[in-house]
């Protein structure tokens, strides 16, 4: 077992390089660039302009500019000159050695091009909204759909398991916008029920994050809490109702499956209650499958919904992440791409660890 | 999965104590896309205690449903029990019976086990856990006694090392141990039933003849009634008392094992007979039942066996042949040449029969 997840994570290693070449090549290949931000902006020069973008180097070459980024390239050297660090050792190696501090192989994910903030403490700051509104929205989607999943396949064709059917159909054929700007017309706008987008009462408290606003959740942490707990409802919702179709579907057909298994017979045979029948003997095996899904899916508790924290304007990783397409702002993208698919990989290898303790034939 | 079982209406007396299982007019159907297909087609027998009894026929016979229905592990819907089937099993009416109280009965007074050894144990928990939850659950004895008791059972079938064995999985052991850990399984609550649907069937020829070993002298340790399920003649004549040959779902012969098998007098088990290899065959050619078993869907409309019997005439046809007695005991064998219309064709047919068995020849077919 220590030696399949040794091999494993060796082997995610040369995968995330391959993906940050990949990502970091054709970012810089798509026309436009952080530039543009200045297009419609009258006071600024050509001159000016070239100044932008040579301070930022981004007038190197792509492999010159990912070599830096990436901490294998002095950036303060051009040429050859340029694969040693300070101190004369090559810039790859740590810095106790090479002096040198910049680049992801240093812990560095540089600053946002747009903002000037560290790209490192900007997400963490979205991470916890993330972190928040993801987690509730898995564990309430994975909750329902597999209650879902495993009563419409015991009652199978019954109307429980038609009206689920349709219910997940139709969430998932509805587009994730539509549904969330519906909710937010019905239960924002008309009913003024719930508040229409962010993560906080702005007139009320500092924005969130900031170290006022922690002096402020210090002092009223109750409501605090009910403030944010009101702007989750309708963006859990939206990303509940939309993601519960693939996976009870999923659970509905893995649990028809093993009824259908001569253990279950056997149970029954054995003169176990249904109950026991149902929810030991089948779904146990039932549930084996859908652990891989699970572990696909838990990325997701970082990499956030790109479009519903966008239309909620919630303070995430999915929101930050549009922002930076939006603004070309190169080092936040490669920042979470860097983080997010070393999470992916990371998922993959610990759903395939969890297979093994949930399955007993499974031996790594 | 809704296992509701329409009440088959008001059920007659009880019958003898000394009958364990008695089955009456008992019909099963399923509903299949096309229609309704019926599976088991009013099929009445008993079973005393403590003796055993052979259910043969080939697949489609209705053999494995008529166990299935009597421990009513079937579905319903897609599958229905006729108006008037009764099953007494211990003197009470099981099939008009809540389930809650089948549930009682099920693993505890009437255990089964099943074909795919392979299959029929669950995957994720110990040997040990399965057994020990059934005891746990029917003798309503602690985890750590039902362990034992489990250890117990194991070491009845002859598993080496049971105190290991309980704390393994399924798939570390062979076939045919875990087959014997079914059967430790469903004698682990001293069951007055043994049900055994093709038990060996899945099973390496040496490995089939110990577990049948084993379900006989546990039998005869425990006094229970054995249920013996399978398609296999040389199975049925080592291990019981007596014999129901099942032909499209219905009873075609019926008689002790000697009778049965030695003195069949219904064509299709003669035909069964007939295709066995055995040693005296030697040289000649092997005969076979020629055709296949017709579809439930177009069964032949008055004797079912009639396109395949080489001793049909139109009277087979035409009228549907009963159950007759054959000679003074209970053999009993769905055939007209056991009726006055059919007596002068009787002894034409025994005798072809026996040139079939002796000669292994496959003889021309009359009749048609
Ligand atoms: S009734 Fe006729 S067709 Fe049917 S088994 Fe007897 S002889 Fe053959």
């Amino acid at each position: 077992m220590t030696k399949y997840v040794i091999r494993r994570l060796l082997q995610a290693i040369p995968v995330v390089i391959g993906i940050t070449i990949v990502t970091y090549a054709l970012m810089l290949a798509a026309p436009g660039g952080p530039a543009q931000k200045f297009a419609n902006n009258p006071r600024m020069t050509p001159a000016a302009k070239e100044k932008f973008l040579k301070a930022w180097g981004l007038r190197e070459p792509i492999p010159v500019q990912y070599g830096r980024w990436m901490g294998l390239l002095n950036p303060d050297e051009d040429g050859i000159a340029a694969f040693l660090g300070p101190s004369g050792w090559p810039n790859f190696l740590p810095t106790g050695i090479s002096g040198a501090d910049n680049g992801i192989l240093h812990g560095d994910f540089g600053y946002s091009i747009d903002s000037g903030e560290p790209v490192g403490s900007r997400i963490a700051r979205a991470a916890l909204p993330t972190v928040i509104l993801a987690g509730f929205a898995l564990f309430f989607w994975l909750l329902i759909a597999i209650l879902m999943g495993v009563f419409a396949a015991i009652k199978r064709y019954s109307f429980f398991d038609q009206a689920a059917t349709v219910f997940a159909y139709v969430g998932f054929a509805m587009p994730t916008f539509w549904l969330g700007l519906m909710l937010i017309f019905l239960f924002g706008v008309n009913l003024k029920w719930l508040p229409v987008s962010g993560m906080t009462e702005t007139r009320l408290s500092p924005p969130f994050g900031s170290d006022a606003y922690w002096t402020y959740f210090g002092t009223t942490p109750l409501t605090a809490l009910q403030d944010i707990g009101k702007h989750l409802i309708l963006p859990v919702v939206t990303l509940v109702v939309v993601n519960i179709a693939g996976d009870s579907r999923f659970v509905r057909a893995s649990m028809l499956e093993t009824l259908g298994q001569d253990y279950v017979r056997t149970a029954k045979a054995k003169g176990l209650p249904n109950r026991v029948v149902y929810f030991r003997h089948a779904l146990r095996n039932a549930l084996l499958p859908v652990v891989t899904n699970i572990g696909l899916e838990i990325p997701f508790l970082f990499t956030g919904a790109i479009v519903t924290e966008s239309i909620f304007s919630w303070p995430g990783i999915g929101k930050l992440t549009i922002d930076g397409i939006r603004n070309f702002d190169y080092t936040i993208l490669m920042g979470v791409l860097m983080i997010t698919s070393t999470i992916v990989v990371m998922a993959n290898l610990l759903a395939d660890i969890a297979y093994a303790f949930v399955d007993p034939r499974i031996k790594y | 999965m809704t296992e509701v079982l329409a009440a088959p209406g008001p059920v007659g007396a009880p019958p003898d104590r000394d009958v364990l299982l008695e089955v009456r007019s008992l019909r099963t159907y399923f509903k299949v896309l096309d229609g309704i297909v019926p599976a088991v087609d009013d099929i009445s027998f008993s079973l005393k205690r403590g003796q055993t009894l052979g259910i043969v026929g080939e697949s489609g016979s209705g053999k494995s449903v008529t166990a299935l229905t009597i421990m009513r592990l079937l579905d319903i819907p897609p599958a229905s029990i006729g108006d008037g089937s009764e099953v007494w099993f211990d003197g009470r009416e099981i099939l008009s019976m809540p389930l809650d109280e089948m549930r009682k009965i099920r693993g505890n007074d009437a255990a089964m086990i099943f074909q795919e050894p392979l299959t029929s144990l669950n995957p994720v928990f110990t040997i040990g856990d399965q057994i020990a939850e059934q005891v746990e659950l029917h003798l309503k004895i602690k985890k750590r006694a039902a362990m034992d008791r489990a250890i117990e059972s194991l070491q009845l079938v002859g598993i080496p090392s049971p105190e290991r064995r309980v704390k393994q999985y399924p798939h570390e052991m062979s076939g045919g141990m875990r087959q014997r850990v079914m059967i430790a399984m469903a004698l682990s609550c001293e069951p007055k039933l043994l049900i055994a649907d093709e038990p060996t069937t899945a099973l390496d020829v040496t490995i089939q003849a110990q577990i049948l070993e084993l379900l006989k002298s546990i039998q005869q340790r425990t006094g229970s009634a054995l249920l013996l399920i399978t398609h296999d003649l040389g199975v049925v004549a080592e291990m019981v008392d007596n014999v129901i040959v099942m032909y499209t779902g219905q009873i075609v012969e019926q008689g002790t094992v000697h009778e049965v098998l030695l003195e069949p007098r219904d064509p299709y088990t003669m035909g069964l007979l007939e295709s066995i290899p055995s040693v005296e065959k030697r040289g000649g050619r092997l005969s076979a039942i020629k055709g296949v078993v017709p579809s439930p869907f177009n069964l032949p409309p008055a004797c079912r066996f009639e396109p395949r019997c080489p001793y049909a005439w139109d009277r087979c046809r035409t009228v549907p042949p009963d159950l007759n007695r054959v000679g003074s005991g209970g053999h009993l064998a769905r055939c007209h040449l056991h009726t006055s219309e059919g007596a002068g064709r009787l002894p034409d047919a025994l005798q072809r029969h026996r040139t079939a068995l002796n000669l292994g020849r496959t003889l021309p077919t009359g009749g048609h």
